[in-house]
């Protein structure tokens, strides 16, 4: 899932339990799934490496990719 | 006798002046500057001449002053804009310039001018036609050149704010004869690459700061129509302060400077984190809410009968969800596998606030079969109807006689 995606979710999430309503299972469950796309997206970010690759075109459908050191 | 009308000379200068004025007005001239004199009053005085003839010019002290205009000397070759009329006390002829640039800049300027006004015109800047940027871009391309500072910038910003970011370059030379050319041919391959290759949420087009000049490029026709048909959202990233490239003008998005690109487009992840914690907060707080809210119900519901869960009880209970919510909120960092336990000990506590608790006493659940929630309300059906009661063991099936209403 895109981080943007998992970001909409979480706001449904925070959402869906403010319904007085809510039965308590799914507002567990709810709660849990929030926690573990929280935990996700904060795993994803701490181990991000921001990676830039020089594309050049050989061919009409080919493609070489070679790391770009910013130095 | 004369029938001819005889002028004064105040009225024919004013005519000469309205004549020049109306036929001629406002015009761009070339030309050599000489006899320039400054006057105290700051009013600048001089002649423009060319091979075979000249013209008194002035221009006056404060007129146009937001633009930008070089210091003039004798001998300088200039473009300048202005009206022709005629200072009528002195019946002189001249020239009252308001832009002054040096000659090779102003074709530039006009040749800019042309184009902006032929592509505005043709509906390439309209803003139904840009593509809307994405908020949360993984997939970066950049078209710019490999030894510029551009790629450099970007590259920083990006690693500070937005480090999930793949960057993606498409070298191009910036400038020189060929790096029209180069860019349109570039932005090509980005396209091509989007294609078949990775998708690209968007493209930075651009370079570092330079004279006008360095950046004629990117006020080039054919780089303004790629920049147009590309398929990608492009984001141009020239580096200039005072004024606007064509290419910014056609793009989806202007930044002043390829860093500000950068940042324009990416959300700083540390505010990303934010709102994360804020997430949790606000979940916990519900959470929270939503097991009070139950265990009191229940109470009230157990009223009168043997078994009560006394008020300390549902502080403990609120107190226990506290606990481990403080540790859910600590499992976004390391304490994953505390998890599990945590789990288990927050569902021994919550079975005992079980809803379904009432039904070992006897009671029972009705619902309308296939609706997952309980009926609360006598009045939502009427007779015919059919239903379902759930015991603590097994289920009936009845159909609905009478809706007596409490």
């Amino acid at each position: 899932m895109k981080i943007d995606e998992t970001l909409r979710k979480l706001e449904e999430i925070t959402k869906r339990l403010e319904e007085e309503d809510l039965p308590l299972e799914e507002a567990l469950h709810l709660f849990e799934e929030g926690i573990t796309l929280a935990a996700k997206i904060k795993t994803e970010l701490d181990q991000a490496k921001l990676k830039i690759q020089q594309v050049i075109q050989k061919a009409k459908d080919v493609f070489s990719l070679e790391d770009f050191d910013l130095q | 006798m004369c029938e001819e009308r005889i002028y004064t000379i105040s009225e024919l200068n004013r005519k000469a002046r309205q004549i020049l004025e109306g036929e001629i007005g406002s015009v761009w001239l070339k030309g050599e500057v000489s006899n320039l004199t400054r006057a105290m009053s700051g009013h600048l005085y001089f002649t423009l001449k060319d091979e075979g003839s000249q013209i008194s010019a002035v221009r006056f002290k404060g007129r146009s002053a937001f633009l930008h205009s070089p210091t003039i000397e004798d001998g300088m070759e200039i473009l300048a804009y202005g009206r022709l009329t005629i200072y009528e006390p002195r019946g002189r002829y001249q020239f009252v310039v308001s832009i002054i640039q040096p000659a090779g800049v102003g074709a530039l300027q006009l040749a800019f001018e042309r184009l902006k006004e032929k592509l505005g015109r043709e509906g390439l800047f309209d803003k139904a036609h840009k593509k809307p940027v994405p908020a949360f871009p993984q997939r970066i391309g950049v078209v710019t050149s490999p030894t510029g500072a551009a790629i450099r910038d970007i590259g920083s910003v990006l690693k500070r704010r937005w480090p999930l970011a793949e960057v993606y370059l498409f070298a191009s030379s910036v400038q020189g004869e060929t790096a029209a050319e180069e860019i349109v041919t570039a932005i090509a391959q980005a396209e091509a690459f989007n294609q078949r290759e990775t998708p690209l949420d968007l493209l930075i087009v651009g370079r570092g700061g330079g004279s006008l000049e360095d950046l004629a490029s990117f006020n080039e026709e054919r780089v303004a129509r790629a920049i147009f048909d590309c398929e990608i959202p492009i984001v141009s990233a020239v580096g200039h302060e005072i004024d606007f490239t064509i290419a910014d003008f056609v793009a989806d998005l202007r930044a002043p400077t390829p860093s500000a690109a950068a940042e324009l487009v990416t959300p700083d992840h540390f505010e990303v984190l934010t709102s994360l914690v804020a997430f949790l907060a606000k979940s916990q707080r519900n959470m929270r809410a939503l097991l009070e809210r139950r265990v009191q119900g229940l109470q009230t519901h157990l009223k009168g009968y043997i078994f009560r869960i006394p008020g300390r009880r549902v502080e403990m209970l609120a107190q226990g969800l506290d606990l481990r919510l403080a540790e859910l909120l600590r499992l976004t960092g390391e304490a994953w596998k505390k998890r599990q336990r945590d789990a288990t000990r927050l569902e021994d506590l919550l079975r005992l606030a079980d809803p379904s608790l009432p039904l070992r006493r006897g009671y029972s659940l009705t619902f309308i079969p296939g609706e997952p929630t309980p009926l609360r309300n006598a009045t939502s059906l009427s007779p015919g109807e059919r239903i379902e009661t759930r015991l603590l063991n097994g289920r009936i099936l009845s159909q609905v006689e009478e809706v007596i209403e409490s």
